[in-house]
């Protein structure tokens, strides 16, 4: 009797639903296992790291995954944008620095300096999207073993252009002043800036799912991720879409970089790469062309690493990876990708 | 036998298996492994010894790398990982035994194996499920945590120090056999014979099998995957085969590499730039060319290890401006662009450049 009821309830409701529902609310709940192993505040400190971390990865791996699903280019080089955004803003925010408005600002000089070296670093970024995808990407369409060969190789130069103008050592990212410290909220400790990486990641997921989903550039670009040919017949310049798409990726992951930079508070030649193998792995656990899919991807990877850095520092890293495996056993096309 | 009994194919071997012994090929091959041989003999110096023991180690690595990237059409970031366990199995083995023996080195040769299988099997089975492409990121996301776990579990690998380990009997540097025809003979001396031998042995195993029926059917799934499921070939089987195949002798090679330096550290061997080498190796040399690892591991050790000083030297020359001498400092930049050009504008590299000029030639001469 009460297996028939529970039938008939999914019928009523849908069994699908039901299912969806309650796969979702496992997922959700497996992020509260770490509770077994660290006391509750430290877990809300570890939580909203984690989250801020996620923002941050998204940055990068938003431009990834668009490009790779609409371009069906895999850009390695995309970490070295993340690097240049970075140095750029430090650059900047020296800059600043000697107008005394970094170390010694008023809140609203605190605010400029930091949109500042954003907003530069988001054009330093596109900039160097453009170039890279004029001058080589876009002779190599369509030839996986030569992107793949040809963007690791720019990305080695741009790493070493970073060596040759800033030096090969790892530097000190300034933070402006009212973005310094943490507040304290009932003895949880939520360092100001990563609050603000929260906010400011939010907005630009908000921000590209507005333009994906209410633009015609949007409606443009989700037709191209699904065939790319029908697109063109319709009479839009598909290369043009390409580049602004690139350029797009580009200077996010530039800004992703400042921002990344001015949360670790520490910059080095080898933060491309290592922010490039943790793009990689959200985009593959989100699902190549999915923006929501890194979202979700770039939040599970940020929670995993600071809730295992915490408990078992040298495995961090592994665990992303045996994320990216299990989710790849059950979903081999990844959590939102489309199924091939 | 009448001809007709067969196929193009059959044919065609039958007539490479008759002139395999006369054709200028072989004779190079022989010359060159005669070269190598004399090398310690003729140039006593060490540093000549050094770069020709690495251009032998690599030509074996980056040739596997070829089955992988040139013949299966796979991309592996993980061909330098696969190194860096073949180097560390065996300076583990040797460094946690009081008094190694031979067969300890024959033992940790073992484990390379069976170590690199076993990765190169998961990681393939995780990721080649769903596009090739996968396993390009994959295997950069592993083998970015074994370099870190190579600097952090350092209880097992001493970490950023390295493993520096004694070798046994007469491959130690401290043996000393006499003089011999002039020649002193020492453990180094014996090493480097020992290297020649088995990258000979190793790199003849790859040819051979890139030239077996199955390197064949590898061929096709990279020229046309769907065409070659359709002939009933398990496409996924071949390509796995192939990544173990060629992960296996990397870690082989890198075990010669480890017995080379008696050192080790996870940055030479497990590092993003020994990968980016082998990369660079093989496209110079020729993607799908196997002969052209030779070259391209030989161009590559041979740049890097003048190089550094010839740039030195070039901007002792210029006007001593800062941007200049770091630029100076900074050869993997030059190496960075011209990997760059060579992939845009020589996508074939030397021996495949080569080939294509041969069967020209011949074209044309049978026209004629």
């Amino acid at each position: 009797m009460a297996s028939q009821a529970t039938t008939a309830t999914l019928d009523a409701t849908g069994g699908r639903d039901v299912r969806e529902i309650v796969f979702w609310v496992c997922a959700g709940g497996i992020w509260l296992l770490p509770l077994m192993a660290i006391d509750p505040t430290t877990y809300l400190v570890l939580t909203v790291a984690g989250f801020a971390m996620g923002m941050l990865l998204f940055l990068s791996a938003a431009g990834l995954t668009i490009i790779f699903g609409l371009m069906d280019v895999l850009n390695l080089a995309h970490g070295a944008f993340f690097a240049w955004g970075a140095y750029v803003g430090f650059s900047i925010l020296n800059a600043l620095s000697g107008l005394g408005w970094v170390e010694s600002a008023t809140m609203g000089q605190s605010i400029v300096s930091v949109l500042l070296a954003m907003a530069v670093a988001l054009v330093v970024g596109g900039g160097l999207g453009l170039i890279l995808e004029r001058v080589i990407i876009k002779q190599v369409y369509g030839d996986h073993l030569k992107q793949i060969l040809i963007t690791m190789g720019a990305s080695m130069v741009m790493a070493e252009i970073i060596k040759v103008l800033w030096g090969p050592n790892n530097e000190v990212m300034l933070v402006p002043l009212a973005f310094q410290g943490s507040y304290d909220v009932a003895d949880v400790v939520i360092n100001k800036f990563r609050v603000a990486a929260i906010v400011a990641g939010l907005l630009v997921y908000g921000g590209v799912m507005l333009v994906m989903l209410k633009t015609k550039l949007g409606i443009i670009i989700r037709a191209g991720v699904e065939n790319r040919e029908v697109v063109q017949t319709l009479g839009y310049n598909i290369n043009r879409i390409f580049t602004g798409v690139f350029i797009a990726g580009a200077a996010l992951a530039g800004m992703g970089g400042a921002m990344w930079g001015m949360f670790r508070e520490q910059i080095t030649p080898a933060m491309g790469d290592e922010n490039l193998i943790f793009a990689l792995i959200v985009v593959i656990i989100g699902g190549m062309g999915s923006v929501t899919g890194s979202f979700l991807g770039a939040c599970m990877v940020g929670l995993a690493f600071n809730y295992v850095a915490f408990l078992m520092p040298k495995l961090a890293l592994g665990v992303n990876i045996l994320i990216m495996a299990i989710i790849l056993l059950i979903r081999p096309w990844g959590l939102l990708g489309r199924e091939q | 036998m009448p001809a007709a009994e067969f196929t193009p194919v059959q044919l065609q071997r039958l007539r490479e298996h008759a002139g395999r012994y006369s054709r200028p090929s072989f004779l190079i091959q022989i010359a060159l492994v005669v070269c190598l041989a004399a090398i310690p003999l003729v140039v006593p110096s060490f540093r000549t010894m050094d770069v020709v023991a690495k251009i032998m180690i690599f030509a074996v690595a980056v040739a596997s790398f070829d089955i992988i990237l040139g013949y299966t059409g796979i991309i592996s970031f993980a061909h330098g990982m696969f190194f860096g366990l073949g180097a560390y199995s065996i300076a583990l083995v040797c460094y946690h035994h009081p008094a190694p023996q031979y067969y300890h080195l024959l033992l940790a040769a073992g484990l390379a194996m069976v170590l690199s299988t076993v990765v190169a099997v998961l990681v393939a089975v995780f990721s080649l499920r769903v596009k090739a492409i996968f396993f390009a990121m994959m295997t950069l996301a592993v083998a970015e945590f074994v370099h870190i776990l190579g600097y952090q579990w350092s209880d097992l690998t001493m970490g950023e120090d390295g493993v520096s380990f004694k070798l046994p009997g007469i491959l130690a540097s401290t043996w000393d056999g006499g003089q011999f025809l002039g020649t002193q003979l020492n453990g180094r001396l014996v090493v480097y014979y020992l290297i020649l031998v088995i990258s000979v042995v190793l790199f003849l195993g790859v040819v051979r099998f890139v030239r077996s029926p199955v390197g064949r059917v590898l061929k096709s799934v990279r020229d046309n995957e769907r065409r070659s499921m359709a002939l009933g070939y398990k496409v996924i089987h071949y390509r796995i085969l192939s990544i173990v195949f060629g992960s296996v002798i990397s870690s082989l090679a890198g075990a010669l590499f480890a017995l080379w330096l008696s050192y080790v550290n996870p940055d030479t061997v497990l590092g993003t730039p020994l990968m980016l080498n082998m990369l660079l190796m093989v496209i110079i040399g020729g993607l799908g060319t196997v002969y052209g690892g030779i070259v391209g591991a030989a161009f590559i050790t041979i740049t890097e290890t003048w190089l550094p000083d010839l740039l030195k030297a070039g901007v002792g020359l210029l006007p001593p401006v800062e941007l200049l001498q770091r630029l100076a400092d900074r050869w993997v930049l030059f190496f960075g662009l011209a990997y760059v050009l060579v992939v845009l504008f020589f996508p074939k590299g030397v021996m495949g450049t080569i080939r294509d000029m041969v069967a020209r030639r011949a074209a044309a001469r049978e026209k004629a």
